[in-house]
This record gives structure tokens, C-alpha cells and sequence, in this order.
């Protein structure tokens, strides 16, 4: 391996790495907050709702707790994937063509396994 | 529930294991949580952790994102395909291939040898830090002595087809499958094992979402159980991490490993029908 390559390219890497770790790290503080946030309504209710809740179902009626702690699993799971999305755009304005295409179809296998899911 | 998840994150950082094998067994042996409930709570706590960890190792630049992205074309069709199959198959049949997974972990715990994966974070001894090559899979990682050694990944298709594996069982069990992708990666595919063990952290929570959508459509999330158990298992990780160099590791791992093997056996015996005390 040219060890040229070390200098620039990690340099660019390590912006890109860094945008990475953000959008994990908010994503993970959105979804455990949520999470946290109905645990304590439930708390505060002083009933704790053990539902199990359908993806296609989050818009039914159901306690305060338990949504916010259903959108919390919703909006951790969905942060694995936004971190697919945002390298599709970092390799894009890289044209590394070839991952571009790899990120794109894990995107549709995660979109066809989430649309199953709702549909 | 919460302290499932911090016995779980604590233990598993400690000794280098997903929560996943902990947390499974521990919610349907000591509270007769229903074994696909335990399963889609386990993989809700895997993305947790794996996002944790994952954003580390990609900060420091020891995870290869193209790697990672590259093997998980194979480990979402398999996570899928373990999530449908996880409602095809008699539960009998999922306690009895946890209970094998359980014995193959308290196995590989005790008999492990590779040098410990470094700590995630932190960038070389000079402030280096890891790169990876555009339109390849290749790299560079810091080692230990601070210095960048280059590696180019090999045998891809051995490493999709073990990471397919690794995604039925990730789907089928709530398990991470980092058991199955580091070696995959560092003996099939020559990558370093730091790099190996740093890129499966990185891919293990885009393998578990791919099944815990399927699990979540059919209504096997109990989101008051998943809760506390994700809150708990990071912060469990978390002090685990920090009491890892005040614990001596190899008693911890046989202790562990014949925890992990009696529970292995009541989990065959229960797919068995036989329930112990």
C-alpha cells in the first residue's frame, strides 16, 4: 500500500469518520431518550404497560408511555440505517462509485425489511 | 429488567461477548419471557451497544466502513431470513440452538488465546489514526507501537458467506454475531484482528435492525421491556469498560464459561421439555 496514501486520505477519512460517530451518537441519545422518557411516564403513571407493539400499529391508540418508548425502538433502529444513507452521500461525493452502489443495496434490503414490516 | 441489562453490558465488556447471549437466556429462564420476546428485546440492546461501540471504533479510524458496508449486504439478507425463519420454527427448536450457541461461547471463552482487541478510541501512540482506501477494500490501523501498518482484505466471498451465516443467527437468536464475523475476517480475509474486531462492532447494529424490523412487524417488541433493558446495557458497557483493568480477565472468562455452559444445558433440557428445579 502507497504509504502516500495515509496522509490525505486520512485526512479525508477522518472528517468522514467523524460525521459518522455524530449521527451514531445522536441517534442513540434520540432513541435511549425516548426510550427513558416513557419508562418515566409510565413510572409516573404508576402503571407500567408491557404491550408488545406492532410497527404498523404505532399510530393506534395506546398510553403516552408506552408510544414514547416504541418510537425510542423505532428511532434507535432507524440509526443504524441513517448512518447507510449519509455514507451513500460522503462515497457519492467521493465518486467512489463502488461503494456507492454497495451502500445502495444494503439501503434496499434495510428499506424492503422495514416496509414489510409496516405494510 | 434494567439490571439484566447492566449484568449484561457489564459481563459482556469485561469478558468481550455480545449482551446478546446473556441477555436472552437471563430473560426467559428468570422471568418466563416468551423466547421471541427475549430474542427481539435482545436485538433492540444489540443495536444499542453495537451503535455505542461502533461510533468509537469508527472515531478512531480502526473500523473499515467499506468492509463493514461491503459484508453487510450479506449479513441483512441473512438477518432477514433469520427473522422470518425465527417464526417458522418451533420455539423448542430456537432454545435448542441457543443453548448450542451458549456452549460454542463458553467454549471459544475459555480456550481464546488471540491477543485482547485494543481499547476502542483513542488514536495512536503519535496521534495517528486509521485509514481505509477508496474503491478497495484496504487500509491502514495503528498497532500498539503507535505505528500505521497497510492490510488489503482477501477472499471476499468466504467472508460474505460467513457473514450470511452470521446474519441467520443474529436473526434467529438476538445475537450479534461478532462470534462468527471476527474470525471470518481475520482468518478468512487477512484483515488485522483489531480491524476485524472493530468492523464487526460497526456492522453488527445495520445485521440486527434488518431482523428487529421483522420481529417489530409482528408484534414481538414489548417496548417496556426492551427499554430498560437497552438503558441498562450501555450503561453496564460502560462500567465494565472502565473496571476491566481491576478484574483479572482469565478467571472472569472460566468462571463465565461454566455459568454459560450450565445455562447452555437447562436451555436444551428445556427444548427438551425437562425444566430444572
Amino acid at each position: 500500500m502507497p504509504q502516500g496514501m495515509a496522509g490525505p486520505g486520512a485526512e479525508r477519512t477522518g472528517r468522514d469518520d467523524r460525521l459518522v460517530e455524530r449521527t451514531l451518537q445522536v441517534g442513540l441519545a434520540i432513541g435511549l431518550g425516548l426510550m427513558l422518557a416513557g419508562l418515566l411516564v409510565d413510572a409516573g403513571s404508576g402503571a407500567l404497560d408491557a404491550r408488545p407493539v406492532r410497527l404498523g400499529a404505532l399510530g393506534a391508540s395506546m398510553p403516552l408511555g408506552t408510544r414514547l418508548a416504541a418510537l425510542g425502538v423505532l428511532a434507535l433502529g432507524l440509526t443504524p440505517a441513517s448512518r447507510v444513507v449519509l455514507l451513500v452521500m460522503l462515497w457519492g461525493r467521493e465518486r467512489d462509485w463502488r461503494f456507492v452502489a454497495v451502500a445502495g443495496v444494503v439501503l434496499a434490503v434495510l428499506a424492503a425489511a422495514l416496509f414489510a414490516g409496516v405494510g | 429488567m434494567l439490571g439484566i441489562g447492566v449484568g449484561a453490558g457489564f459481563l459482556g465488556a469485561l469478558v468481550g461477548i455480545g449482551g446478546g447471549v446473556l441477555v436472552v437466556p437471563s430473560l426467559v429462564l428468570a422471568f418466563g419471557v416468551p423466547m421471541r420476546v427475549a430474542i427481539a428485546t435482545s436485538l433492540v440492546a444489540v443495536v444499542a451497544t453495537s451503535t455505542a461501540a461502533g461510533s468509537v471504533y469508527v472515531g478512531s479510524g480502526t473500523a473499515n466502513m467499506r468492509l463493514g458496508m461491503t459484508l453487510e449486504i450479506a449479513t441483512t439478507l441473512g438477518g432477514i431470513s433469520g427473522g422470518i425463519l425465527a417464526a417458522r420454527v418451533p420455539t423448542g427448536w430456537l432454545s435448542g440452538a441457543f443453548g448450542a450457541l451458549l456452549a460454542l461461547t463458553a467454549v471459544l471463552l475459555v480456550s481464546r488465546r488471540e491477543p485482547e482487541p485494543a481499547p476502542p478510541g483513542g488514536e495512536g501512540a503519535r496521534g495517528r489514526r486509521g485509514w481505509e482506501s477508496p474503491g478497495r477494500l484496504a487500509g491502514g490501523y495503528v498497532s500498539a507501537r503507535g505505528q500505521v501498518v497497510p492490510y488489503v482484505a482477501a477472499r471476499t466471498p468466504l467472508g460474505m458467506l460467513v457473514s450470511f451465516a452470521a446474519g441467520i443467527a443474529s436473526g434467529l437468536l438476538g445475537v450479534g454475531g461478532g462470534f462468527l464475523k471476527v474470525p471470518a475476517m481475520a482468518l478468512g480475509m487477512r484483515v488485522p484482528f483489531k480491524v476485524a474486531a472493530a468492523t464487526s462492532n460497526f456492522m453488527i447494529g445495520v445485521t440486527a435492525i434488518s431482523s428487529l424490523f421483522i420481529y417489530f412487524a409482528r408484534g414481538d417488541v414489548v417496548p417496556a421491556l426492551a427499554a430498560p433493558v437497552a438503558i441498562g446495557i450501555g450503561g453496564g458497557a460502560l462500567a465494565g469498560t472502565a473496571a476491566s483493568h481491576r478484574i483479572h480477565p482469565v478467571v472472569l472468562r472460566w468462571v463465565l464459561g461454566a455459568v454459560l455452559a450450565f445455562v447452555a444445558v437447562e436451555m436444551v433440557l428445556r427444548a427438551a421439555g425437562v425444566t430444572l428445579g
